[in-house]
């Protein structure tokens, strides 16, 4: 079986074209990741903003204590009543101030400082408020005899129980790379191709006659060629979320906030997980890669049962388009199910875990993010058996 | 080895493909001559499992298919109709691949591998892209690879179509050299190929056997049934109206027309011996034409 999954990937895969593709969609991805640093952050915007954010980060970062919290709002409070009436100088030379000038650092201290840290400092409470009111309304469902409800409650509870963030760091970096989504898109584009020809070919060069009569030619090749496909489909997925993380790390000139968890993001601040964000991003490649592979085996199928390159090639395309947009119509629904089902949300998966949602099995409520990748290995499954199941047989033997 | 062909049938489409078809082949190269469509694909193509037939069994050495399993796949060894296998593949690493297929040890399928290019003469071509080869070289390494497994059972379907001359006389020599102690089994409508190397015919028309016998036996059964019969531009319109005519050709101003027919066809007509063309048209065709 080795021997024919090391063809398989000759065959298909090992081909200068899409080695050729994988180049230029890596430079394209770094071109883009380069624009979302450049897009979003300030402290690429403003050198002088750079300087002063790295000098007053030895100072802030690390432990958030009652010491430096006033310290910085000794700063900052001054600067915001200066401020306030919009009547100081705009000139850049006031040596004064951090950055030549009073606005700029109130912006400064505000958007990089103040916020996150109050962000920061407020989850702890915000968090037990939550517990709060979940535990009421456990108790509340519970007095109504809303089995469900109340254990949906009791999850909530349990999940924001004893949550705070104790640390401050600077967090752009995984701000921008855990929500980004356009390698996956290049991933899909590269799978898409590598993936139409895997039996079409074989049609393609009368090769298909030729494994039916020889004995490892038929199921054997079938499950190699699902394995080999596989393993291209982790290769470029692995390739991909290791570039991201690199060229995220290297545009934003950081690797902090790798320890924080991830409800330090504000946009995950109703995660359901409490991992930190290197720990997130690790899963989150996971999942991608997961959802990528189910996706892949939906190429494939529709190779396998395709007679020339095109038909697939067109079919694949749709496909993609189909899931791409059924996920962006069910972004932020309320419909879990509908959302969840479409195993493009694992690859695109962030708007999976930013939120605490159910869905209801059997009356029993199961987190989203543990139901979308279930769903998803079922269909993947049963991909792989209508695979096997519609795999030519040599007839002479029936097998 | 024997192998026995009980009722194989096939339709398509409502018609017969193939109709009944039984024959009994052991040891030895068999030509299975027809016209385009008489069915001698799809018989091919059920022998080896691409097509299923729609009833009838083949028996190989007393046991069917079906009861051999698996195991009847290291019998045969397969060349198809028209083959472009992977055209990014080295020569030698696509025998190495069939080897893996066919369930060959690696270092088996080297060495048999190395054989078999020096038998097909492809040697000095073992590691150029399958790509870069002429129809010849491809067939050569078609052939090649169906008998990576040393298979009792070699089947080419049409393996010297599109071939030139010279590379068609390569190929049949190979055909000879590969057929000691099994059973080869080639379509063709080539009628020369088999003439040259198969030890019996299997005619076919309209997916029925018409006759299967050694080729001089054939010949020598439509003995008396083929003549030459000497025209010109005058009278050949006339003479060659009603004639089934095997091949004509011109001397000077003459036109030798050499005509198949049960009786004396022309006055001037002469028998001259039958040759296999004359058996595949005398059975399978109404003629060439005027």
């Amino acid at each position: 079986m080795v021997r024919l999954i090391k063809y398989e990937l000759r065959k298909h895969f090992l081909k200068r074209s899409i080695l050729i593709i994988i180049l230029i969609f890596s430079v394209i991805n770094a071109v883009k990741i380069q624009s979302v640093y450049q897009g979003n952050s300030y402290l690429y915007k403003d050198t002088v903003w750079n300087e002063v954010y790295w000098q007053l980060y030895e100072a802030y970062s690390g432990s958030i204590t009652l010491e430096k919290i006033d310290q910085l709002l000794s700063i900052y409070w001054p600067l915001e009543q200066q401020t306030a009436d919009l009547t100081a100088s705009t000139a850049m030379d006031n040596p004064n101030t951090y950055t030549g000038n009073l606005y700029s650092d109130f912006y400064l201290l505000r958007d990089y400082y103040v916020r996150p840290m109050e962000y920061a400092y407020m989850y702890r409470y915000n968090a037990n408020e939550i517990v709060r009111i979940a535990q009421e309304n456990m108790d509340f469902y519970s007095e109504i005899g809303n089995e469900y409800k109340y254990l949906e409650n009791e999850i909530i509870a349990e999940r924001f129980s004893g949550r705070g963030i104790d640390d401050f760091a600077y967090m752009e970096m995984y701000q921008y790379y855990l929500e980004y989504d356009f390698s996956a898109l290049l991933v899909l584009l590269i799978c898409l191709y590598g993936l139409v020809g895997v039996f079409v070919s074989e049609r393609e060069s009368d090769m298909d006659a030729v494994l039916l009569t020889t004995i490892s030619g038929g199921r054997k090749t079938v499950i190699a060629k699902i394995l080999s496909s596989m393993l291209f489909i982790f290769a470029v997925c692995l390739w991909f979320w290791l570039l991201d993380f690199a060229l995220f790390s290297f545009s934003f000139g950081s690797l902090e906030a790798a320890d924080l968890p991830l409800y330090g993001l504000k946009n995950f601040e109703n995660t359901a997980l409490s991992l930190s964000m290197g720990q997130y991003a690790f899963l989150a490649a996971i999942i991608k890669t997961g959802g990528m592979t189910v996706v892949g085996m939906a190429f494939l199928f529709i190779s396998s049962v395709s007679k020339n390159a095109l038909i697939p090639f067109a079919a694949n395309l749709t496909l993609t388009g189909g899931i791409i947009l059924q996920q962006e119509i069910m972004a932020g629904s309320e419909y879990v199910l509908a959302k969840i089902i479409n195993p493009f949300i694992l690859v695109s998966n962030s708007e999976l875990f930013k939120e605490i949602e159910f869905i209801n099995f059997f009356d029993t409520p199961i987190l989203s993010y543990v139901a979308a990748p279930l769903i998803a290995a079922i269909i993947g499954v049963i991909l792989i058996i209508l695979l096997l199941l519609t795999a030519r047989v040599n007839a002479a033997v029936g097998r | 080895m024997n192998i026995q062909f009980q009722n194989i049938s096939k339709k398509y489409k409502g018609k017969y493909a193939l109709k009944n078809f039984t024959s009994s082949i052991e040891n030895g190269v068999y030509g299975l001559l027809g016209a385009n469509g008489a069915g001698k694909t799809t018989l091919i193509n059920i022998f080896v499992g691409i097509l299923k037939g729609d009833g009838g069994h083949i028996i190989v050495d007393g046991k069917s298919t079906h009861e051999i399993g698996l195991d009847f796949l290291t019998y045969i060894g397969y060349l198809p109709q028209y083959p472009r296998f992977y055209r990014s593949f080295e020569v030698y690493d696509f025998l190495l691949y069939i080897g893996a297929l066919k369930n060959i040890s690696n270092l088996q399928a080297e060495k048999r591998a190395k054989e078999l290019l020096d038998i097909v003469n492809l040697s000095d071509a073992a590691h150029k892209k399958i790509g870069a080869l002429s129809g010849g070289m491809r067939q050569r390494v078609g052939i090649a690879q169906a008998m990576m497994n040393d298979p009792a059972i070699l089947i080419l379907d049409e393996p010297t179509a599109g071939l030139d001359p010279q590379e068609r006389i390569r190929f049949r020599n190979l055909i000879t050299k590969f057929s000691g102690n099994r059973i080869v089994l080639m379509a063709t409508h080539i009628v020369s190929d088999i003439e040259v190397v198969a030890n019996q015919v299997i005619l076919l028309k309209e997916g029925c056997l018409i006759k299967q016998d050694a080729p001089d036996v054939l010949m020598r059964e439509i003995e008396g049934k083929v003549w030459l019969v000497s025209a010109n531009d005058n009278n050949i319109n006339e003479k060659a109206k009603h004639m089934k005519i095997s091949n004509m050709f011109r001397e000077n101003e003459h036109i030798q027309l050499r005509v198949i027919a049960d009786n004396k066809p022309d006055a001037t007509a002469v028998s001259t011996p039958p040759n296999l063309e004359d058996v595949f048209l005398y059975y399978n065709s109404e003629g060439e034409q005027w």
